[in-house]
């Protein structure tokens, strides 16, 4: 019964098995902000390690050596065309005719799911 | 074609598991695999995880128009774990403990470790006394680890932690007799690894990281997985409109017994016209018996002023118009009763009228919309300049306004005016325009057509199912310049000697949740196949029961011989500091922070 009353005052009570006396943030009335993992991987680069250590940021895979394939943002098929003015591929007419028609909010998707919406490229 | 239902994911509560003094005074090891979908969490005594729950906590916001009571404190209830009950209501509000696989948001952690400890039942105070063993990332970071140790050691005042991969101890323990070679291919939710193991000892240099997984492909595909082809799914919704609901016999009913009451009300207003009738002619006639007898003239007179008539000639053409009268609704009234039972005309149908109307035009619908097509992309290049028929359109309207000058011959042929639609801006014959309104007129309206109005609610995948894990093979489909994972394994298998190579790939094993993909060995297998030297050993497996043999080979590595040798105590933890840990066959590499600039440790 004593679990069940911690469990519903958990926002107020800590529950029994905590230590008292540990504060997560060092100043309590401060807003702890967290590193991300991006801000830690730059620190880690920063300092001079020995040459035999391996990183985290040391195992990304590698680019592709391959040239990409071009699909249909519609229809997943291959794609040999792209319209000139919303960036997206298609497959056919049948296709184009479709993403004339389509509205700016649409066309921005199909590109942010296909992770071009850089200007460049 | 079978329908998938769409439902929610929807999350039921744990319970508080009980805390038995076996257990309690024993000091068992709690295994927690910590995964950036799902963490599971058990005794190294149960065969099955206790807890199985999303690495989430939802915080929801303060409502501002509530007042703080005693009975609804002003701070909402943090849900955690299971407690989330849909979790797509708070999709919004969802915080992790996670960046990418790493864990760096400790507070998070601190409330999820809360809701582990506090439903395996611990009631001890102020420590919990059992040794963790805890996966994390593959080469996480010290400061990560150095945080998460501190959170152990002094929240919870543990006796000691053993840290893992997941990856590895699957590989490692979860397996009867593990071969010293391996290429194991660990596929997470957040990123995919290809780690080499020669001679029991993992090549962390040679390892590489996609930064592809689950989450990606769930993007792609927020649902599950399917077999076929063309899927439709059933979204919900709420039927609409009771009235079209009828069928049509109902509605033929309905209209049959509009006309039985019509022609009921028509009899009986004849008959009461034929009555009202038949009793001013009884009037007139005695006024006639009257006139016979040859009563007095002033009587008459008064009777005929009665039945507001001015002679007697009057009265005898009213009652010859009478007679007429009542003869006719007489005739009427018998002719109706014959009718009665003549069939309605049958119901108009759309389908014949519109193939009467292509008949009779000589043209198909389709040319129609094939010349509605055609004449949109006149008008949308017209108003471009550079194109074919917006140049076109110019020359012609030049031409026209030099002609003028000289002499002026236009508009004596008929012909002359088409130019005029050649140049309009919708310019189309009003034939065409014509007869497209004619086929609106005649279409038959799609909503009348889907008998079942669910149908509009459906959606249908089709080449998804396939597209998603796709994703895993080719990351350029989503916009990244990664290798995908069979390039990968390639290139890992590149930087070995040909005889490790051969070893590797005659034993490629693949972990994790995502290994449950359908087809996935044999798409890595024929990959692998085309990479390798011909009739060289090539071997793909999928370990069993993938999503949780991480957590079963962390709790088979607590149960063996060397486990306590493996644990990093509290007095280690104190004399060497936070980053410091032991190393096993299944952990990450330990190297010591570079003492030379301050590592920023409490930020």
């Amino acid at each position: 019964m004593e679990i069940m009353n911690t469990e519903e005052q958990r926002t107020e009570q800590k529950p029994v098995f905590k230590q008292t006396s540990f504060q997560i943030s060092k100043s309590a009335k401060k807003k702890c902000v967290w590193k991300g993992l991006k801000q830690i991987v730059s620190s880690e680069k920063a300092l001079p390690w020995p040459e035999t250590v391996v990183h985290y940021s040391a195992i990304n895979a590698p680019p592709s050596f391959k040239p990409p394939e071009k699909f249909s943002d519609l229809s997943g098929l291959p794609a040999p065309y792209t319209d000139p003015q919303t960036r997206l591929r298609f497959a056919n007419k049948d296709e184009y005719a479709t993403i004339i028609d389509l509205p700016m909010d649409i066309t921005a998707g199909y590109l942010a799911l296909r992770g071009a919406t850089s200007i460049v490229g | 074609m079978d329908l998938l239902e769409f439902k929610d994911a929807k999350c039921t509560p744990d319970i508080i598991h009980p805390y038995p003094p076996s257990i309690k005074n024993n000091s068992v090891p709690i295994i927690i695999d910590n995964g950036s979908y799902m963490s599971r969490v058990g005794w190294s005594t149960s065969t099955e995880p206790l807890l199985l729950y999303r690495n989430l906590i939802a915080k929801p916001r303060k409502e501002r128009s509530k007042k703080d009571t005693i009975e609804t404190p002003q701070t909402p209830q943090l849900q955690v774990g299971n407690d989330i009950v849909n979790i797509e209501a708070v999709r919004f509000q969802l915080k992790t403990q996670f960046d990418r696989n790493v864990v760096t948001h400790f507070e998070a952690q601190e409330h999820l470790f809360d809701y582990a400890f506090t439903h395996l039942g611990i009631d001890t105070e102020n420590s919990v006394q059992h040794p963790i063993v805890l996966t994390e990332a593959f080469l996480n970071p010290n400061t990560s680890r150095q945080l998460m140790s501190e959170l152990l050691f002094e929240c919870y005042a543990v006796p000691g932690i053993a840290y893992g991969v997941d990856a590895l101890f699957s590989y490692h323990f979860s397996q009867a007799r593990p071969l010293e070679n391996a290429l194991i291919i660990s596929l997470g939710y957040q990123t995919s690894h290809i780690i080499p193991v020669i001679g029991n000892k993992t090549i962390f240099e040679n390892t590489r990281r996609l930064n592809t997984g689950g989450e990606e492909l769930a993007k792609w595909l927020d649902s599950e997985y399917y077999e076929e082809h063309i899927k439709k799914i059933q979204l919900p919704y709420t039927a609409i409109g009771t009235s079209s609901a009828l069928t049509m016999e109902q509605q033929k009913e309905r209209k049959r017994e509009l006309a039985r009451r019509l022609t009921e009300i028509n009899a009986r207003k004849r008959e009461e016209r034929l009555a009202e009738d038949q009793e001013k002619l009884k009037q007139l006639l005695e006024i006639l018996e009257l006139i016979e007898f040859g009563a007095e003239r002033e009587t008459i007179e008064k009777a005929l002023l009665g039945c507001q008539l001015k002679s007697v000639q009057d009265l005898q053409k009213n009652v010859t118009n009478l007679n007429l009268k009542i003869e006719k609704t007489k005739q009427k009234i018998i002719a109706a009763n014959n009718i009665e039972e003549v069939e309605e005309p049958p119901v108009k149908q759309s389908k014949y009228s519109k193939m009467v109307f292509e008949k009779r035009r000589g043209i198909t619908r389709q040319d129609i919309l094939n010349k509605k097509l055609s004449r949109k992309q006149r008008k949308q290049d017209i108003f471009k300049r550079r194109t074919a028929a917006g140049q076109e359109r110019m020359r012609i309207i030049s031409q026209l306004a030099r002609k003028e000058k000289g002499n002026d011959d236009f508009g004596l042929r008929d012909e002359d005016w088409d130019i005029y639609k050649t140049i309009s801006k919708d310019g189309f014959p009003d034939n065409i325009q014509l007869s497209w309104e004619i086929l609106r007129a005649h279409e038959p309206s799609e909503l009348d057509e889907t008998a079942n109005p669910g149908e509009t609610h459906q959606l249908h995948i089709g080449i998804e199912c396939f597209r998603a894990p796709e994703l895993l093979f080719k990351p350029y489909m989503a916009g990244s310049s990664e290798a995908g994972l069979s390039e990968v394994v390639g290139y890992v298998l590149s930087l070995f000697s040909p005889e490790d190579q051969l070893q590797l790939a005659s034993n490629v094993v693949v972990v994790g949740g995502l290994a449950n993909l359908p087809g996935l060995r044999e798409r890595l297998l024929t990959d692998l196949i085309s990479v390798r030297p011909f009739r060289s050993e090539v071997d793909v497996r999928v370990m069993a029961d993938c999503t949780l043999s991480g957590w079963r080979g962390a709790k088979r590595f607590a149960e063996s011989k060397g486990f306590d040798k493996c644990l990093l105590t509290r007095e280690m933890y104190d004399e060497y500091g936070p980053e410091y840990f032991k190393v096993d066959v299944a952990s990450n590499p330990y190297h010591q922070t570079p003492k030379e600039s301050a590592v920023d440790v409490d930020v």
